[in-house]
């Protein structure tokens, strides 16, 4: 039987931005798909497009020019979505932190999930976060296909009006 | 029927990791004009070197300009300090900075290689070289700590000494990427489909790169024989065997061919420097504080690489100019997109292995 569920828990995708980084990190997140390490066996696949993303990675202070597509393509990438900001840089500005041109981590604009430290994150850290990625993924999923409740259940106070009463003298009326 | 179209290609697209965007002027699928913008990834480096640090924690700071180049460029900008200061530095010093130089050629060329692998439509290879890149990272981690991003190099000196065991190490994971390397040239040489995409594709010719000012491996591949390792002397190229790689035929095969020869080149060096390694302190001491200017060059993976500091014998430094090798190429590259097929223009694009964070910077 076709399961949408079965396939959203054990494949997630990997969208990779560089918004003003280095290439240190992107050279390590190339490192980490590589035979070596093979992020690749965790069922992730690095893809370009955001329509198909569900793992959000981000490299770099976010520059003023990148902050606008960095937006962009999270907006674009449908829900459930998990961020990880790779690199001190990504996290908190790291040595690029109150330069002129630089925005100070990418918490600023996007909610953030997992945070990678390191200056370059090493490809054991940030495999390590892409593991913690994949089980938040697989929270929030479960969250969002749970049935949600729109009102509040009411109290039952005697002499008070409620739900309750009302479908009481509903049945009532109508016997 | 013709028909203009404009195609444009980055910033954020499939094919292309650095941010840069280029807009491409297409009659039918025939690239006809070219227009760039490079400024996704500016961060005011040189502002903050002159307002934000001192001149000792610099050397920290323009490193993270690039994380591919970095360590020519925390060496370039110390040596136009020890410059100024007037340091003399013993032989072990300048011999370990060199291998660390040369060691990082070799992974960044490797990875240049890998990403025209990848972007040619050949993800195999791509994966192949990736994996025979890793020892060289293994044998950097090594010897300076971090695999890229090292923070080796400090002013008067090095951080880190090396041990027999890793001179044993090193000798030995050098030899066995050797190998490797000669069957990666035989393989891009006589292999049928990488030849459709490589041969004959993207061409610059040798008029086209003088008057367009081209540098580096980008340069020597169309016989233009410029290289800064063998014009300057601050470091010891002459004796440990430096050898100028040129080919002739300016294409995107040529360009290739280049680096892996380059990289049997820096693999023979680092050898040298291994078997003879003098003996020696690792770090000299400094003293006073720059003043006056100086004008540093160094041959980065991608080619000249230029440091201009200006210091009045305070702790801040009046100005701090960097001028790198992928910002001096750019006109150059702008011409031979043109009368190329769009379809080759991600695998052209990753030949000229473009730096774009060394270039906003």
């Amino acid at each position: 039987m076709f399961s949408f569920k079965w396939f959203k828990k054990k494949s997630p995708w990997i969208l990779h931005y560089n918004a003003g980084s280095c290439n240190g990190c992107d050279i390590e997140i190339l490192a980490c798909l590589s035979p070596k390490y093979d992020l690749e066996r965790f069922g992730v696949i690095n893809c370009g497009n955001p329509k198909q993303a569900d793992i959000f990675l981000v490299t770099g202070p976010v520059t003023y020019r990148s902050r606008e597509r960095l937006i962009q393509l999270y907006t674009q990438i449908p829900e459930p979505k998990v961020v990880i900001a790779v690199g001190s840089c990504a996290c908190t500005g790291g040595i690029f932190r109150s330069m002129y041109n630089v925005e100070d981590g990418i918490d600023r604009y996007i909610p953030v999930d997992v945070y990678t430290p390191g200056c370059a994150s090493s490809p054991e850290l940030i495999m390590d976060a892409v593991i913690q990625a994949v089980d938040i993924f697989e929270h929030k999923n479960q969250q969002l296909q749970s049935a949600k409740k729109l009102y509040r259940q009411p109290v039952f106070e005697q002499g008070r009006f409620c739900v309750s009463n009302v479908a009481k003298s509903l049945k009532d009326k109508d016997e | 029927m013709k028909k203009n179209i404009q195609i444009p290609l980055g910033s954020q697209h499939i094919a292309l990791v650095e941010p840069v965007k280029f807009r491409f002027e297409c009659e039918n699928e025939r690239i006809k004009e070219v227009s760039s913008d490079v400024g996704f990834v500016h961060r005011g480096v040189e502002q903050a070197c002159v307002s934000k640090f001192k001149f000792d924690a610099i050397p920290y700071v323009v490193a993270r300009v690039c994380g591919l180049c970095a360590i020519t460029h925390s060496l370039a900008y110390t040596q136009t300090i020890e410059e100024m200061l007037e340091v003399e530095l013993n032989d072990k010093i300048q011999y370990l900075r060199t291998l660390m130089i040369e060691l990082d050629r070799i992974h960044s060329h490797m990875l240049c290689l890998a990403h025209v692998c990848e972007n040619a439509g050949f993800e195999a290879m791509f994966m192949d070289i990736m994996a025979k890149r890793e020892p060289i990272m293994t044998l950097q981690e090594l010897i300076s700590g971090n695999r890229i991003q090292f923070d080796y190099i400090s002013i008067g000196g090095v951080n880190r000494d090396i041990t027999p065991e890793i001179q044993k190490r090193g000798l030995e994971i050098l030899a066995a990427l050797k190998e490797e390397i000669l069957l990666y040239i035989h393989e891009f040489q006589n292999n049928w489909s990488l030849s459709l995409k490589y041969k004959g594709v993207g061409v610059l010719t040798l008029d086209e790169a003088m008057s367009y000012n081209a540098i580096g491996p980008l340069a020597r591949a169309s016989g233009l024989a410029t290289d800064v390792r063998a014009e300057t002397s601050r470091l010891p190229y002459d004796k440990i065997g430096y050898e100028m790689v040129l080919e002739h035929t300016g294409d995107v095969f040529a360009r290739n061919q280049v680096r892996l020869k380059e990289i049997l080149n820096s693999i023979a060096m680092c050898e040298n420097i291994f078997e003879g390694l003098p003996q020696g302190e690792i770090q000299q001491k400094v003293k006073g504080k720059p003043n006056g200017e100086s004008l540093v060059r160094l041959e980065a993976p991608r080619g000249e690489l230029m440091y201009y500091v200006k210091g009045n014998a305070k702790p801040m430094l009046e100005r701090v100019r960097i001028k790198t090798p992928t910002f001096s190429c750019i006109p150059a590259f702008m011409e031979v997109f043109k009368e190329e097929v769009y379809a080759d223009a991600p695998a052209i694009l990753a030949s000229f292995d473009p730096c774009l964070s060394c270039t906003a910077k």
